[in-house]
Formats: C-alpha cells, sequence, structure tokens
C-alpha cells in the first residue's frame, strides 16, 4: 500500500476554510435573491408599462367621446325634466275649474221672478271643492217657494256637470217690500244659498258658445 | 449536517448581513415593488371606468334619441306654454294684456293688480313662479262676462280662477261689478 504524505496540509485546510466562508455563501445567496427579485420588479415594470399605454389609448377614446356623452347626458336630463314639467303642468291645467259654464248652468237656474245680487265662489287649493254663496231676492204670491224653485233647479242643473252637490239656505226671509212684476203686484224674499259641490274629475274645459249664458240675472 | 465552527468576526458578519437582507427586502417592497402595484391597480381600476364609461356611453346616446323622438309632444307643448307668457316682468305685460282682453269682449276699465307671488312646492316646477292677481271689472254685462271668462279660460290655460265675487250695481241692475282672484303659472324671470 503505497503511503500518501499531505505535505501542504495547512494550506488546503486553509483553502477549504475560505470556501465555506458563511459570509461569502451568505452574500452569494443575497446577490442570487437579488437578481430574483431584480428580474420581478423588471417584469412587473414591464406590464405596468403595458397597462399604462393601454390606459392611454382608452383616455384618448374616452376624450373624443366624452363630449357627445356629456352633450347627450345634458340634452336627456333637459328632456325629462320638460317632460316631467309639462306633465305637471298638464295636470295642474286640467284640474283647473271653468267658471264659465257655472255661471252658464246658474243663468239659467234664474226664474224672471227672482234676482241674484251678489255672488261670490271661491275653489280650494286642491281644485276639489267649489264653495258659492248667493245672495239675491224672489218675488211672488209665495215669494219663499221661488227661491225653494231656485235651489232645486241649482241643484238639478249643478248636478249634471258636478259631484257632490249641496245647495242649502243660509237665511230665507220676507220682505216688506212688494213689487210690481208684469203688472201684478207680488211679495218679496231674501234668500242666501250656500252652494258646495266637487268639481267632477277630468270634465270638459268651458268653450266660448257652451259658456253664453241663456240668461243674465235681474 | 453540521454547522462549522464560527468565531466571534464571522457570527458578528453573519447576523449583519442578515439584518441587511431583511431591510433591503423591506425596502424592496416598500418603496419599489409596492409603489408600482399600487400604481398598476390605481390604472387597471381607471381602465375598467373609462371601459364602462365607454360602454354606457353609446347606450346613453341611444337612449338620448329615442328621448328625443318621445319628447316630441311634450317639448312642443312645453314650447307653446313658454311663449304664452312675454319676456320682462309679468307685472309690465299681464296687467296691460287683460286690459286689452276685456276691452276686447266689450268689457271696459279691466284693472289687474299684483296681489303677490310664490314658488311651486313640486321640484317640477323649480323654474316657475305663481302670479296671485285680482282682476276688478267694475261694470258688465253678465252674458258678456260669462264670454269673457270662457274664452279667458280658453284663451290662457295657466291662469285659474280661484275666487269670482259678482255684486249687481244698485243703480243699474242689467250691470255688474265683478272681482276675480286669478293665479298665473309663469316661467322665472
Amino acid at each position: 500500500m503505497a503511503l500518501h504524505l499531505n505535505l501542504l496540509h495547512e494550506e488546503i485546510s486553509e483553502q477549504r476554510q475560505r470556501q465555506r466562508d458563511p459570509l461569502k455563501i451568505g452574500m452569494m445567496v443575497v446577490a442570487g435573491i437579488g437578481a430574483l427579485l431584480f428580474l420581478y420588479y423588471g417584469w412587473n415594470a414591464y406590464r405596468t408599462l403595458a397597462i399604462r399605454s393601454r390606459l392611454s389609448a382608452v383616455e384618448s377614446d374616452w376624450a373624443k367621446v366624452e363630449p357627445k356623452v356629456t352633450a347627450a347626458q345634458k340634452r336627456a336630463a333637459e328632456l325629462t325634466n320638460i317632460i316631467s314639467t309639462t306633465r305637471v303642468l298638464d295636470v295642474l291645467i286640467d284640474d283647473r275649474f271653468y267658471w264659465a259654464p257655472f255661471l252658464q248652468k246658474l243663468s239659467r237656474c234664474v226664474a224672471p221672478n227672482a234676482q241674484i245680487t251678489h255672488m261670490e265662489g271661491s275653489v280650494s287649493d286642491d281644485n276639489k271643492a267649489v264653495m258659492v254663496t248667493i245672495e239675491g231676492v224672489s218675488a211672488g204670491r209665495e215669494p219663499r217657494s221661488a227661491a225653494e224653485d231656485l235651489r232645486q233647479m241649482l241643484i238639478e242643473q249643478l248636478g249634471q256637470s258636478y259631484s257632490d252637490v249641496k245647495v242649502e239656505f243660509k237665511t230665507l226671509e220676507d220682505l216688506d217690500t212688494i213689487v210690481n212684476v208684469g203688472g201684478t203686484t207680488m211679495a218679496m224674499a231674501r234668500y242666501v244659498l250656500s252652494v258646495n259641490f266637487s268639481p267632477r274629475l277630468g270634465g270638459k274645459p268651458a268653450n266660448s258658445s257652451a259658456a253664453t249664458p241663456a240668461r243674465s240675472p235681474k | 449536517m453540521t454547522l462549522p465552527n464560527l468565531n466571534k468576526d464571522q457570527i458578528q458578519k453573519l447576523a449583519l448581513s442578515a439584518m441587511g437582507f431583511v431591510i433591503l427586502l423591506y425596502v424592496y417592497f416598500s418603496f419599489f415593488l409596492g409603489p408600482l402595484n399600487r400604481s398598476r391597480n390605481a390604472m387597471k381600476d381607471k381602465i375598467n371606468d373609462l371601459q364602462n364609461k365607454l360602454n354606457s356611453s353609446k347606450d346613453e346616446t341611444t337612449k338620448t334619441a329615442h328621448l328625443e323622438q318621445q319628447a316630441k309632444a311634450a317639448t312642443t307643448r312645453f314650447a307653446a306654454l313658454k311663449a304664452l307668457n312675454p319676456e320682462g316682468a309679468p307685472i309690465a305685460w299681464f296687467p296691460p294684456r287683460i286690459k286689452v282682453f276685456f276691452a276686447n269682449q266689450q268689457i271696459d276699465k279691466a284693472v289687474a293688480k299684483l296681489e303677490g307671488n310664490t314658488a311651486f312646492k313640486q321640484a317640477e316646477l323649480s323654474e316657475w313662479m305663481k302670479y296671485n292677481w285680482s282682476i276688478d271689472l267694475p261694470q258688465a254685462d253678465f252674458d258678456l262676462l260669462g264670454k269673457a271668462l270662457a274664452d279667458l279660460e280658453n284663451s290662457e290655460p295657466l291662469l285659474a280662477i280661484a275666487k269670482i265675487k259678482i255684486q249687481a250695481l244698485p243703480d243699474q241692475p242689467q250691470a255688474q261689478q265683478i272681482v276675480l282672484n286669478a293665479a298665473t303659472i309663469i316661467p322665472k324671470q
């Protein structure tokens, strides 16, 4: 068996010691990880740049479309506003109470031996109720019955066009005055009528010919 | 595996290196990769947002075109209603208009006075005002009054008579004194 003598034992041992230096190995590992991280960062930076260029393209597209879209949105808002305003105005217009047809009906109810001296009417804010006060005088052998005829006529006439018609005497009193109607002397009575009704929904507006009173109060 | 025998100097160096490595990782993730990812995510979100807007923009323009068709009648009516009221303060043009209107109906001396104006509660009418007027007709025949009121109510759709008072004149039984309380809907100036 050959005899091997290691005459450089110390040098070799030192060299091995240097190669196994943990600091050196650690530095190498860190450098490796550093290189990997750098590559990973580069990959991410590349993706970011790609997304940035895509964003620029989309922004450019949007810049072309945006004025049109803004104008369209503004116009749509304007149109919606016009439609809703017109709708509300139409409701207000349609819900109005038309006084001319009422006056026409009132004039039809006044007989030659009755006279209206004062009339005051108002519509509630929601246009759902009309309140009218009618003051006048009637003449006849039975002046009270002439006033009652007027009340009955009002109920009949107004009932044709309106709902919940109520016509009540607030006052009905005989007067001492005697009048001459058509050559006949007649007694007189003074009355105050309270008229309440609801305008019928969907009622047609008054028109000039229909609203022409048949007879004026005397 | 056996750990090599490390002297004190080597252990110190190793510990320092480990600390340096940790700091490096922190700096890398906090100051390099983190901001990059955040900016990329922000850009992605912005792209998605713009893409959605671009997609909806087509719908928006189509919808507006449809709405334009549907609103034709409403816009015509709206313009007609607006055209009923001339430019300027209503106090300047409404009383003369009423005077002329009743004069054309053979009722003279009509006087319209402004009693006040109020805003509407409805949000749709935020651009409109309600003007309350008192219209005095000192002397009118009942027939003429009926015709005039019918014409007024038909020709002025934005006018509503809230109160009416008719008083027979004591010395002229054929004539009446009339007071009308009317409200008009007028666009805000």
